[in-house]
């Protein structure tokens, strides 16, 4: 089962579709959230919202105490609370991008999808992740074509991924493949 | 006896509660109200869920409620307390039950269980128009503040699009009949209506169908994008100005995504998907920009999970939907009364029909009024946006010239 906590936010449930239709879902209220079920899950997924991290403590917490021990995967806000709790600062951008589409490019060889390829994604951020992101275990793995900002990182070890981009977007053709491929690792 | 169309005219000319709507065949008109319903926070999930499925009759056109939802309402439905604000008190929600049944096609047919239906009497009334100008609540100067303060709340990621709304009103009462229809010959919209009752009227010409579902099809049609209309555009050049248009583009993105959310909330894993994408509808004064979404309802979802899904309607918000609408509340000191409601018709089957109600004017103690928004994007001006709202308000405010 997966969980999929939901930080108010309107895209959640374009997530949760593409999710249920791998693998069973269930989607809480980031105010609510049923710690049984959390436990049960296989993967925990945070969904994209409003505001920055430091205005989801709770989820800081899930994150941190159930990293390596069940994938997760954030999306956007979920992304940047990923990188959050790995000591990233979240700073905002020269261009706010809500509704765009960019041209997105897989960098690094540490990435599960093919390297140099590329796609369209769909993107909704004011805030961005700081560079340089000092991580051991975790790269930054794809990147806007035009601006360079960070779109995605990844840990296969610890099967830890997030896109700053929304694959739940229809702006985003391939967003199904690309949680297949996430889920199925 | 009188003929159909006797009957209708007199109908008019009485001082009877009716409702006219609009449809794709023509327009249907409503009156003998057997039931009116007053719809508060407390009793409109029963009122959803239970008393719109009562029958009444064998008559399946008759089983229906027609009203409508204000903002209030539905913001308090989906757990949202709005902090006080000016008001005048109006409705929350009302839903009427007919006896009767007009519908004006090439004839005119009528279904009636009332006895005696068409004896009606005319009732001469007396209208007036106290203030020559309408008066306008913010100044470009007051919106270019909040404006201000909204494109900031953009850039820290609290809201992706904010919608700001604007009020128009003057004192005076309406004769709501001749209105509508004048305003059915300048700009007849897809879901245009009237509401006539005794102590209120509420005429409108909305663009903007919210739900459409039969059996277990649900689709929602947002509008997100306006061009005005000059000699020089058609609904080509429309086209390529939308298109080639960063923010008309981003802004309805951003709305097609949410009411594809709004409705994967309650549909069946998969089954929702973009019908029509980004299409040009013409009207009077302006070019919208509009996108059909449909979905497959799951098992056992109810009505009330419907409305509290889709209402209110995004495209008039902004998004997120909670956290913009706990913004627009801070600032907005202006009760959106019916603006950004929804008026529809609910069969006792649980098939449905609404709008959002917006280009909607409510004549209510002696006041005419009507709201218009539009939406702060970093990229717009604060000028420009404050322009646009006077275009769509434009409509409704000749009709009085």
């Amino acid at each position: 089962m997966i969980y999929l906590i939901d930080h108010e936010d309107s895209f959640t449930y374009n997530l949760a579709h593409l999710l249920d239709d791998i693998e069973p879902t269930f989607v809480s209220n980031y105010y609510e959230i049923n710690k049984e079920k959390l436990e049960k899950s296989s993967t925990i997924v945070l969904s994209p919202g409003p505001g920055e991290p430091k205005n989801y403590p709770q989820t800081t917490k899930i994150y941190k105490q159930y990293k390596a021990k069940k994938k997760i995967l954030g999306i956007c806000l979920g992304f940047q609370q990923i990188v959050f709790s790995e000591g990233a600062k979240i700073v905002q951008q020269k261009n706010i991008l809500h509704g765009y589409q960019s041209l997105i490019k897989i960098v690094n060889n540490k990435s599960i999808f093919k390297k140099n390829s590329e796609f369209l994604g769909g993107r909704y951020h004011s805030l961005k992740m700081a560079e340089p992101f000092l991580s051991k275990s975790m790269s930054i793995t794809m990147r806007c074509k035009k601006t360079n900002v960070a779109m995605a990182v990844e840990d296969d070890i610890n099967k830890v991924y997030g896109f700053q981009f929304h694959p739940d977007s229809f702006l985003t053709p391939n967003g199904k493949y690309l949680i297949k491929k996430v889920i199925s690792r | 006896m009188l003929n159909n169309n006797e009957y209708l005219n007199r109908l008019y000319q009485s001082d009877k509660p009716l409702i006219i709507y609009k449809n794709d065949k023509g327009f249907d008109v409503y009156t003998d109200f057997s039931k009116k319903f007053l719809i508060n926070k407390k009793n409109i999930k029963n009122f959803l869920n239970s008393q719109t499925k009562k029958k009444q009759s064998n008559s399946k056109n008759l089983n229906c409620y027609i009203g409508f939802f204000g903002y209030k309402l539905l913001c308090e439905n989906i757990g949202i307390k709005l902090p006080k604000q000016k008001t005048n008190n109006f409705y929350t929600g009302l839903f009427y039950q007919p006896l009767t049944k007009i519908s004006i096609r090439k004839k005119i047919s009528i279904q009636s269980i009332k006895p005696n239906f068409r004896n009606i009497k005319i009732n001469k009334k007396n209208y007036e128009l106290l203030d020559k100008k309408f008066n306008l609540n913010l100044t470009l100067q007051q919106y270019s503040k909040l404006f201000k303060n909204f494109s900031k709340n953009i850039k820290q990621g609290k809201t992706y699009q904010i919608k700001i709304a604007q009020n128009y009103s003057k004192k005076g009462t309406i004769n709501a009949i001749d209105l509508f229809w004048k305003l059915m010959r300048m700009n007849e919209s897809p879901e245009s209506f009237l509401i006539r009752d005794k102590n209120f009227n509420i005429i409108s010409c909305s663009p903007e169908t919210l739900i459409l579902k039969k059996n277990n099809l649900i689709k929602t049609k947002p509008i997100a994008g306006t061009l005005r209309k000059t000699k020089n555009t058609n609904q080509k050049k429309a086209l390529t100005f939308f298109r080639k248009n960063e923010k008309e583009t981003k802004e309805h993105n951003m709305i097609v995504d949410m009411e594809r959310n709004d409705l994967a909330k309650i549909c069946k894993t998969g089954s929702v998907k973009i019908e029509k994408l980004k299409k040009v509808e013409e009207y009077r004064d302006l070019f919208h920009y509009v996108t059909t979404i449909k979905g497959l309802l799951k098992n056992k979802i109810t009505n009330h999970e419907i409305i509290s899904s889709l209402m209110p309607g995004g495209s008039v918000i902004g998004c997120p939907k909670i956290s913009t609408i706990q913004l627009l509340n801070k600032k907005e000191k202006y009760d959106r009364n019916i603006y950004t409601g929804s008026f529809g018709i609910i069969h006792a089957n649980g098939d449905m029909r609404f709008n959002i109600m917006i280009r909607t004017l409510l004549n209510f103690k002696n006041k005419i009024d009507l709201s218009v928004a539009s939406g702060v994007i970093l990229g717009s001006t604060a000028k420009k946006e404050y322009n646009e709202n006077y275009i769509k308000a434009k409509s409704l405010l000749e009709l009085f010239n």
